[in-house]
């Protein structure tokens, strides 16, 4: 890391963490409001959640201070450890709930044959307007026996 | 150990062992939420002899560890939580065993976030309820159910990145996450960026508390999961949303932009649940925009600043979380079609019964609880004296003339004619009847329950006396 080792070129790293967040940020949130394919959803939001990770990791830098991990005797200071304690929780469960949907998207894949979310919620819709509704005795539909 | 943390370890480690208990797995889950009533009930009578404690976890002290705030509101929400989970327990169930165990982390969580006193602790195990929370949606056999899932799971991941952008902006600005030492710092955040943070946060937290930009999930969720867990979702995970709301406008957030945010938002899902309330052609539907209706008018009493506000909210929070399941649950097995339910109310009186009697509770008819609620909620929006909050009272009081239309419109129904289709399946009579006649124990016991609310917002709402039992009067 010679290349940047003056103060000023580390600070500049710094703002390109910021900057590359709001970027990861401002994608993400592109895709969640233009895609309506589940699975252009799912990245969507994978791609904001790293942004957010990012500005978190931006937020603990500090340009002249060392990872927080302790070997030996060691002097000087370090960046802030919080913020990447925090994200290596926000990233588990970020992988956590990326997978659920995944799961999720298969089985609507297989029951329904599209994973058009948009497509998905006109069907919701469509369900229990008066004019579709052939209800005529109570069957005990929502209840939890098979 | 502290009963508070055994709350959250005893359902994790039960959801956890739950594969090795063989013959004894569908006993585990009422087990431990019983276990966790009990716990709740002893640590109530703690609190109410000895006051708020703080426990402090690893042996770091506040604001560098993570502390767990045990006051009357925490621990009146972990345990109401707890009773809502072993009277909603599902008797049969496609696949018990992992059920239970989405149950029990959901339990775990709610009682974890009820008792947090850290922002990131808050969010880790909001997340928590939300996985659990998104297996409980889809492992109903309605069609579409796992549709229904996957839409809420894409909009409350959204959600959940806001949030945690909006915590992030937080440690940027005080460079701290403990809300007591947050409510030290309040200053940094009154600032433009700080007011961002809040919305990020209310962007993201709302979406449970079904408030009004982020609530598109509701009706569908509502209208293809099963009776118990929309019952779950609307009646508990709701109002632990909201506490995280709470908990951030009293100690954090008490500046007046973002209190009148707060209150657009209420305000706004008031109105807009009320009306699609008034549109809705299905009762599932019907009761789901009023749910988004109802947690409207705690989002409003929140935004009350003071004493008032909390008590206004709690009131209407612990109305809602009796009655909204217990109406679920009603409805289950009936027509979806409200107009499919005429002449039900001769041909099950006691289900219609039991139907009217919550109905008007939700909709505050005087003896009822929901009465007093409201009526504490317009006192609160009034007390304020300002305009906006004058004219909140008169959003709440047009709202529930809405109400009044679409619920006395099914009241109508349900009496009219008669209908010649066998009596359904009640499959919800005992968890139903056990809301209904805690309903009318509330009635009778007003002045005593007031006195508990009374009590506990009074606690929620002094912030020196949390700043100071949290940080022990450390120097400033």
């Amino acid at each position: 890391m010679e290349t940047l080792s003056t103060a000023t070129e580390l600070e500049w790293l710094g703002w390109t963490f910021y900057a590359g967040s709001a970027g990861l940020v401002l994608l993400g949130c592109y895709a969640l409001f233009a895609a309506r394919h589940a699975l252009r959803l799912l990245l969507g939001l994978f791609l904001l959640e790293s942004g957010v990770n990012l500005f978190l990791v931006a937020v603990g830098f500090r340009p002249d201070a060392a990872a927080p991990i302790l070997v030996g005797e060691q002097a000087g200071s370090m960046v802030d450890p919080l913020p990447q304690a925090l994200i290596l929780t926000a990233i588990v469960i970020g992988v956590g709930v990326l997978a659920l949907g995944l799961a999720l998207a298969v089985r609507v894949a297989k029951e329904e044959g599209t994973l058009d979310l948009a497509e998905l919620g006109r069907r919701l819709a469509a369900t229990h307007t008066p004019a579709t509704a052939e209800e005529t005795l109570p069957q005990s539909g929502r209840t939890e026996t098979p | 150990m502290n009963a508070s943390v055994l709350m959250i370890a005893l359902p994790l480690l039960a959801a956890f062992l739950l594969p090795l208990t063989g013959p004894l797995a569908r006993w585990v889950g009422p087990f431990a939420a019983a276990l966790n009533i009990a716990l709740g009930i002893s640590l109530w009578q703690t609190v109410a002899q000895e006051g708020p404690s703080v426990v402090v976890m690893g042996g770091f002290a506040a604001p560098l560890g993570i502390v767990f705030r045990v006051d009357t509101l925490a621990v009146l929400f972990a345990t109401a939580l707890a009773a809502l989970v072993l009277i909603l327990w599902p008797r049969t169930s496609a696949d018990p065993r992992r059920e239970s165990a989405l149950l029990l982390i959901l339990l775990a969580a709610g009682c974890g976030l009820a008792f947090s006193g850290d922002l990131f602790n808050l969010f880790v195990f909001y997340e928590l309820i939300a996985v659990a929370s998104y297996g409980l949606v889809a492992a109903s056999r309605e069609r579409l159910a796992a549709a229904a899932g996957l839409r809420y799971l894409v909009l409350s991941a959204l959600g959940s990145a806001f949030a945690l952008l909006g915590i992030g902006l937080v440690y940027a600005l005080a460079g701290t996450l403990n809300l007591a030492d947050l409510s030290r710092h309040a200053d940094a955040l009154n600032s433009p960026l700080g007011l961002a943070a809040f919305a990020l946060m209310l962007l993201g937290f709302g979406v449970k508390a079904e408030l009004f930009p982020v609530n598109a999930w509701v009706a569908e969720v509502y209208s293809t999961a099963t009776a118990r867990t929309t019952a779950l979702l609307a009646g508990g995970v709701s109002k632990l949303a909201l506490l995280i709301v709470l908990h951030l406008v009293l100690l954090v957030y008490a500046q007046p932009a973002a209190l009148s945010l707060l209150l657009t938002l209420g305000l706004l899902s008031i109105v807009s649940g009320q009306f699609a309330g008034y549109r809705a052609a299905d009762l599932p539907r019907m009761l789901a925009y009023s749910s988004i209706a109802q947690l409207g008018m705690i989002a409003a009493a929140f935004s009350v600043s003071g004493e008032a506000g909390v008590l206004a909210g709690l009131a209407l929070a612990l109305h809602h979380l009796i009655v909204k399941p217990a109406l679920f649950l009603v409805g289950d097995g009936w027509p979806k079609c409200v107009d499919s339910l005429a002449g039900l109310g001769r041909a099950e009186p006691w289900r219609a019964a039991l139907f009217v009697l919550l109905a008007l509770s939700l909709l505050g008819i005087p003896p009822l609880p929901g009465f007093w609620a409201k009526l504490l909620l317009l006192k609160a929006l009034l007390g304020m004296g300002e305009p906006a909050w004058n004219l909140a009272a008169a959003v709440v009081l047009l709202g529930t003339a809405i109400e009044g239309a679409y619920l006395l419109r099914v009241l109508q129904t349900l009496f009219r004619g008669t209908t010649n289709a066998k009596p359904a399946t009640f499959g919800g009579a005992l968890p139903a009847g056990v809301l209904g006649v805690a309903l009318l124990l509330v009635m009778l016991a007003a002045t005593p329950v007031g006195g508990a609310l009374q009590r506990a917002a009074q606690q929620a709402a002094d912030v020196p006396a949390y700043v100071a039992d949290t940080l022990g009067g450390s120097p400033q």
